[in-house]
């Protein structure tokens, strides 16, 4: 077995060598780190390193204060053999919204796996949106990624997912091979909730009922708020989320680490439209400002 | 002698008798039931076969098996850890608090009905208390074997939810009773799977159920618990 590989699943996979480049050599091997921080009154982005193919281009100022990157990549997307890194850091009373300019494809795969390692810190009084555009698994695609969110007392974070199962306009849906995905949330270094989503469309169908039913895109928000008092925040967001086309729902976290509004749907609209929905009243009550326009 | 203790507690564990509370909840089946989503005994097996494949199977009774180990080596720390974990992967919120309700019930029924210095100790550091963890520690205490602790948790989370679904839908007697025949092998299975699985990667998976369950939270009229 592989050492490396971040999951028993994906052992296998590990040992498998890749015919192009190598697993994680340049251009593989991408790392992006982004440290906002709060000064004059601003949030600036003071640290920018990204080394292909994650690609920036300086961070958009908007009305409510919130700085904004977009993480672009020239690759147009993941590639077995990718390993990727990702971490922001908002520092105290900063406000950053962090999210992507298209959606991210996962290729095809035959040899070895991608992987995406993202981590995410919040200081105290410091707020992140961390919301990318879709992810759109390929037929025959295998993807771990680990997500781990880190936020102080008197932070906030909103961390969103859409994961679309394939290119549905053409037909295909869950034809990926393995899909794996673990989330860990954290409060000065304490775990609050772990959640991992292991899919494997060729050993379980995903379209029964309980799980996704006849539905094909799921995605999640989490609003991480370890010390905010928001008896009724969940009830507020769910009401927000729970009429419209896709099927969603919020709930109270362990630990009162904050909420979870999980969501599924036909379309990737349709599920983002109503995830939107529950990150507006989130962010209304967590930083007096709703969801921030996405120009792209 | 044959020793009759372990097989006479895993009956008297699975029985619906025991004074947890299971007939209190429904782990959002009734959300099913009032959205028109489970109609027939067909669709109730459908969706406890999610249940089990993803809830039960891959977190319940994983952290069953580390709390049944944790008292058998007598080590304590390891039985709060299964037990917070647990805790910390069950995302509705109101699948914790039934899962707290019951525990806790189990918990104070085993300190007062034998003597259980493992199950003293562990109480005293406030865990939360979810049933499956509370249960495989008091499985381990008698000596029910872990498997058969696992088959214990599942067939009475079968019972319970036929038994809401009984109240719920115009569902018979032979017909429950059908359904828990279908529902034999897939127990099975999950309890075989879930031996594979760590406590560091539970990984359930049932969207539409934790939707179900956020619903139920805000439901007007509502029978059950949860």
């Amino acid at each position: 077995m592989a050492a490396d590989a971040p999951h028993p699943a994906f052992s296998e996979y590990a040992g498998e060598s890749v015919p192009q480049a190598a697993p994680g050599t340049a251009g593989k091997d991408g790392r992006l780190a982004l440290v906002f921080a709060r000064s004059d009154g601003e949030t600036r982005l003071v640290r920018d390193f990204a080394r292909a193919p994650f690609h920036v281009s300086g961070s958009l100022c908007h009305t409510d204060r919130t700085a904004t990157v977009y993480v672009q990549s020239p690759s147009g997307g993941v590639a077995q053999g990718d390993r990727r890194e990702v971490s922001v850091t908002v520092g105290p009373e900063a406000h950053a919204h962090v999210t992507t300019g298209s959606a991210t494809k996962v290729f095809s795969m035959a040899h070895n796996y991608a992987e995406s390692d993202v981590s995410l810190s919040v200081a105290p009084g410091g707020h992140l949106d961390y919301v990318p555009e879709p992810l759109i698994l390929h037929p025959d695609a295998r993807f771990y990624q680990s997500t781990t969110v880190d936020v102080a007392p008197g932070g906030s974070a909103v961390v969103g997912e859409l994961v679309v199962p394939g290119r549905l306009a053409r037909g295909e849906a869950f034809e990926f091979e393995r899909y794996y995905t673990r989330t860990r949330l954290r409060s000065e270094g304490r775990l609050l909730v772990a959640d991992d989503t292991h899919i494997r469309p060729g050993e379980a169908d995903p379209q029964v009922p309980g799980v996704l039913g006849s539905d094909r895109v799921f995605g999640h928000l989490y609003v991480v708020a370890p010390t905010a008092e928001e008896a009724g925040l969940s009830d507020a967001v769910h009401r927000a989320v729970a009429d419209g086309p896709a099927t969603a729902g919020a709930t109270r976290l362990p630990n009162d680490a904050g909420l979870l509004v999980r969501a599924t749907g036909e379309t990737a609209d349709l599920v983002r439209k109503q995830l939107r929905a529950g990150w507006t009243v989130a962010r209304q009550q967590l930083v007096g400002a709703e969801a921030p326009d996405r120009r792209k | 002698m044959t020793d009759d203790r372990p097989a006479l507690t895993a009956f008297q564990l699975a029985d619906s008798f025991l004074p947890v509370g299971g007939y209190s909840s429904s782990y959002a089946l009734e959300q099913f039931v009032q959205t028109d989503r489970v109609e027939s005994a067909t669709d109730l097996v459908e969706v406890l076969t999610a249940y089990l494949r993803g809830q039960v199977g891959p977190a319940e009774l994983v952290a069953l098996r580390a709390a049944h180990r944790a008292t058998e080596a007598g080590d304590v720390d390891a039985l709060v850890r299964a037990d917070r974990r647990l805790h910390a992967v069950t995302l509705p919120a109101e699948f914790r608090e039934s899962a707290t309700r019951s525990g806790a019930r189990l918990c104070d029924l085993r300190r007062q009905t034998t003597e259980g210095e493992l199950l003293q100790a562990y109480a005293s550091r406030e865990p939360p208390q979810q049933y499956p963890a509370v249960l495989g520690a008091v499985t381990a205490v008698d000596g029910v074997p872990e498997r058969q602790a696992c088959l214990v948790h599942t067939y009475s989370f079968c019972s319970d939810m036929l038994g809401a679904a009984q109240r719920l839908l115009s569902l018979g007697h032979t017909d429950a009773q059908a359904a828990l025949e279908e529902l034999k092998p897939v127990v099975s299975e999950a309890v075989t799977e879930s031996a594979d699985l760590r406590l560091e990667s539970m990984a359930p998976f049932a969207p539409l159920v934790e939707i179900q369950a956020a619903a139920h939270e805000r439901a007007d009229r509502r029978l059950f618990v949860s």
